[in-house]
């Protein structure tokens, strides 16, 4: 008897833990993390908020109309995170949309704009928060965009595209995961085993829902990659994303 | 809110989480005049979210069997164990997960963005960036429009049966709706150019009122918050 209930409840919540996470994607939650890292990752972040922010005014200082198209650029990365799309678990989720927005606006100008969709996620969706939003732009505006423009930079000419988006937009996805785990794992190192424990620990959690999701986010940035180039080949001869033929 | 938000991250201890969730359960739904069945959803949301969080903090892993544990667990040679201060912590980071959840959802239920990014402003944030946050508010609602009626469309044509051609919808999304947003910010950009725009976009600020009750609140709140604080 006593063991049925047990199943029961591993049963119960597995599944509430497959179901809510995905929704709420890699957020660090409004009040989870203790004050002083919440601060600690505020301090982070600052550089790169500093870094991106100039290189923001400079574009706009010479270009004007840039404006529009980083607001634009915003709410399409906002509403990015919002499409759910299939996953290869069979259930959907929601992409991160980072790595995309890494190769076509570079990870300076994202680290500022992802800050910024982040705010609004919190304040529009109660999907993340004010205090963490550190620690969660660390994770998904900061090393996820630098990955994935690293890697795509590093390739982008060598290896045949697709293969290139793919491996830049899934390894940005699991950067962000493996940096989420780490603030959390920094935040509450476990009883026993220290951080290390508390890293493991808090890996396998996320690995259960997020090394499938990110297998689906890159193909789905490999598709909407090509997409673009068939219909989009003036846009993204714009932005800089493509050279040589157009 | 700001006093229940900082109030909660400052003093470590469950109660003060747990006074201020009631608080600001008490303000969104009395007060604001929120629906409760708005409120309860989104707290119910958080709070499942939460509990999986916290789970993760109790628990910990290990080969040899514990020494000093609530419970304890073995199974396929591994002990899984919930000590004392382990659970402590959890507790104490539930209820200020929940104390500050709550308080944003007040925020959130509450104001309007539009105030929000005001009050953003004054505290002397770059100009640039609020432009962008403008438009970065006003574009979402463009492009959730069309997000909604491609995905309508697409719905119609059995678009998401099955998995792979759930891909494929999705990247027709997506990239259709790089290019909406694309037109979208040059069609704007010729629209200002055309009423003579060269500088930062300029917008007239609404006229706030002084209320008092506000501060009375606060006052209450936050001595409520340091009571439980020192006497618990």
């Amino acid at each position: 008897m006593r063991n049925r209930i047990v199943i029961l409840l591993v049963g119960v919540l597995t599944l509430v833990l497959l179901e809510s996470r995905p929704a709420y994607a890699m957020h660090v939650m409004e009040g989870f993390l203790p004050p002083l890292w919440a601060l600690v990752w505020f301090a982070v972040a600052i550089p790169f908020w500093a870094f991106g922010l100039r290189k923001i005014t400079r574009l706009v200082h010479e270009q004007p109309e840039m404006r529009m198209m980083l607001g634009l650029a915003g709410a399409f990365a906002f509403v990015l995170s919002a499409l759910k799309i299939p996953s290869v678990t069979g259930s959907s989720s929601h992409p991160t949309g980072t790595g995309l927005g890494a190769i076509l606006f570079g990870p300076a100008v994202m680290s500022v704009l992802g800050t910024l969709v982040l705010l609004f996620q919190a304040l529009l969706m109660a999907h993340g928060g004010l205090t963490t939003l550190g620690a969660n732009a660390v994770s998904m505006a900061i090393v996820g965009p630098l990955i994935a423009w690293s890697v795509w930079r590093l390739f982008h000419t060598r290896l045949p595209m697709w293969l290139v988006v793919f491996f830049a937009t899934s390894l940005a996805n699991l950067s962000t995961y493996v940096v989420t785990s780490l603030q959390l794992a920094l935040a509450f190192p476990d009883a026993v085993g220290g951080f290390v424990a508390s890293f493991a620990k808090f890996g396998t959690i996320f690995a259960v829902t997020q090394i499938p999701l990110a297998i689906s986010e890159g193909i789905l940035t490999v598709l909407i990659m090509n997409a673009l180039q068939q219909n989009a080949q003036a846009e993204l001869h714009t932005l800089g994303v493509v050279r040589g033929e157009n | 809110m700001c006093n229940a938000l900082v109030g909660c991250l400052l003093m470590p201890h469950p109660a003060v989480g747990f006074v201020a969730f009631v608080w600001m359960a008490v303000l969104t739904t009395l007060w604001a005049r929120i629906p409760t069945i708005v409120f309860m959803r989104v707290l119910f949301a958080e709070v499942t979210f939460l509990l999986v969080s916290v789970i993760g903090i109790t628990m910990s892993i290990q080969l040899s069997p514990p020494s000093d544990a609530l419970f304890a667990w073995s199974a396929v040679g591994m002990w899984v164990s919930v000590s004392a201060e382990s659970f402590e912590l959890a507790l104490m980071t539930f209820a200020r997960a929940l104390g500050c959840a709550t308080a944003l959802n007040f925020l959130i239920l509450t104001t309007p963005l539009v105030d929000i990014i005001e009050l953003i402003r004054r505290i002397r944030i770059p100009d640039v960036l609020i432009e962008i946050m403008v438009l970065l508010y006003r574009s979402i609602f463009v492009l959730l429009d069309s997000l909604i009626r491609i995905a309508t469309a697409q719905n119609a044509r059995l678009g998401y049966h099955n998995m792979w051609s759930g891909f494929r919808s999705s990247a027709m999304l997506g990239s259709q709706l790089f290019l909406v947003a694309y037109r979208r910010s040059q069609r704007m950009r010729v629209a200002l150019e055309s009423r003579g725009l060269d500088g930062p976009i300029c917008v007239v600020a609404s006229r706030y009122t002084k209320d008092n009750r506000v501060w009375v609140l606060n006052i209450a709140l936050t001595v409520s918050l340091c009571a439980a604080w020192f006497l618990l």
